[in-house]
């Protein structure tokens, strides 16, 4: 008597908190993250790589939770078949609406997909960080090549990530709109409308404690490791001894500019020609000149496997003593308002310091960078 | 006992000597300088007239980046310069830079430089005089 009727509908919570508070929280960070990442300046890469961080607990949060989550948060729940991926793909195609319970089949790929990114992103990002940046904790393994490497491929995942989050809102707009559903609220609530008869006859519970204390326990784990990986000398930068015979003549005039900002070639050169040195004469006594271009020669751009030294490793072969003529110099400089060059704190592109508060470490790091506002 | 109201007179007079000390030494080490000149130029004194001439005019003989001494220096020498990689020059005015023209080896090795790179060869120990007497009068 009843038989044709549908199945009575009931109001039920799929989501719990703490999978609603996952979701979200990853979503402003992934948009910090993209911001910091794509539109922010560079000097914002403290902001971004804890943003990453934050991602990274995130995960290794989401990933427990898989295991003691309330049941349509456990991965177990939402692990489709080929076969029910195709169904919903055919039912799709024919404009039905999946009406799973917890993830669609469809969507749990695109979980995985959008997770599996996110941390594909974090791991290059740490290999960047301590390749290119020598900071981190991969700041004494990764070197320069291998942070470079990895900078292309954080930057293709990120694109790659701009386009599952597309897809990812596609999905949930078109499911809701097909099937009548509000996922977007039940995200925000965790109650979602579903026919009673669909929902798991024995619904694994939520081991709150178990998680939480998991989690924190790997975060820490993997936080103290990192901030022990942290402490070693990075692998980029060589014990430099002062020379204060350098620091003196060739800070007189302008920065003593750090010896790994040129190669050896081009430091034997300048010192063989100090009487014109940039339409100057910069000429020093014999032995003094000795001194420091043997310091040079050690301390040259080949002894060091940072950031700068790299960048700037190959020189421009008409001035192969001008560090701002290299092609490096200038791809990175490409995009300054040439107005900051002329500005009153920093008169010519030769003063690194104006901007890069750590110029005379060598290290150029991004979080020094402060242009001066004229 | 409370003998603070002492200290501040006696670091202030400490002060005063030690600057007088200095500023004596600074003195008579810039007219030992200018005594070399004078024995090696062969005259009594330098004129400052000329000194400024050379300092503030137009040259042609050094480097086109650099006619003149003003160039980074400025035509006041009371003020700070700036070379042309941007750094700070300390005021060449005695006056305002007590400690100019005390280091021989210093002086010898800006006049060698500067007056290649602005009048194109050596400067004379009578140009040399002369500048520093003009910067020293005013």
């Amino acid at each position: 008597m009843h038989a044709p009727y549908p199945p009575p509908m009931t109001v039920f919570r799929v989501w719990d908190v703490p999978t609603r508070a996952y979701h979200w929280l990853q979503a402003g960070l992934v948009a910090g993250a993209l911001f910091t990442g794509y539109l922010a300046p560079a000097w914002w890469l403290g902001v971004h790589v804890w943003v990453g961080y934050g991602l990274i607990a995130l995960i290794v949060f989401r990933l427990v939770w898989g295991l003691v989550g309330s049941h349509y948060s456990r991965l177990s729940s939402f692990l489709y078949g080929r076969r029910a991926i195709v169904e919903h793909m055919r039912g799709l195609a024919a404009g039905r609406a999946a009406h799973a319970v917890g993830h669609t089949p469809l969507g749990s790929l695109m979980v995985f997909a959008l997770v599996a990114t996110i941390a594909a992103i974090c791991l290059t990002g740490l290999f960047v960080l301590g390749g290119v940046e020598n900071q981190g904790p991969l700041a004494a393994f990764a070197g320069f090549s291998s942070g470079w490497l990895a900078r292309r491929i954080h930057a293709l995942l990120s694109a790659g990530l701009l386009l599952l989050i597309g897809l990812h809102l596609l999905g949930v707009f078109g499911e809701s709109w097909l099937g009548r559903e509000p996922l977007v609220r039940s995200m925000l609530t965790g109650k979602k409308p579903v026919a009673a008869d669909r929902i798991a006859p024995d619904l694994a519970r939520p081991r709150h404690l178990a998680g939480g204390l998991m989690t924190a326990v790997i975060v820490f784990a993997a936080a103290m490791t990192g901030a022990y990986a942290s402490r070693f000398t990075p692998s980029g930068l060589i014990a430099m001894p002062v020379l204060k015979a350098y620091q003196r003549e060739c800070s007189a005039c302008h920065e003593a500019y750090h010896p790994s900002l040129l190669p050896r070639a081009s430091w034997a050169r300048l010192m063989a020609h100090l009487d014109n040195h940039f339409g100057e004469d910069a000429s020093l006594d014999l032995a003094t000149t000795a001194k420091i271009a043997a310091y040079l020669k050690n301390y040259a751009s080949q002894a060091w496997d940072t950031e700068a030294a790299n960048r700037l490793r190959a020189v421009d072969p008409a001035h192969p003593g001008q560090i701002t003529a290299s092609p490096g110099w200038l791809r990175i400089h490409h995009r300054i308002d040439p107005a900051v060059f002329k500005s009153k704190k920093v008169r010519v592109r030769s003063n690194c310091q104006a901007c890069h508060r750590d110029a005379l470490s060598g290290r150029f790091d991004d979080q020094m960078i402060a242009i001066p506002k004229s | 006992m409370p003998i603070t109201p002492l200290k501040p007179a006696l670091v202030f007079a400490a002060g005063v000597v030690v600057a007088t000390a200095g500023l004596a030494a600074a003195n008579t080490a810039r007219d030992a300088i200018l005594k070399t000149y004078e024995h090696q130029a062969g005259v009594a004194s330098f004129s400052a007239a000329a000194g400024k001439a050379l300092f503030q005019g137009h040259h042609t003989g050094g480097k086109a980046a650099t006619p003149s001494c003003t160039t980074c220096h400025t035509k006041n020498p009371r003020v700070m310069g700036q070379t042309r990689a941007g750094k700070p020059i300390k005021p060449m005015a005695v006056s305002h830079n007590p400690n100019r023209f005390t280091d021989p080896h210093k002086v010898e090795k800006w006049f060698r430089r500067n007056c290649h790179t602005v009048l194109g060869r050596a400067c004379t120990a009578k140009e040399k005089g002369e500048i520093i007497t003009y910067l020293s009068s005013i």
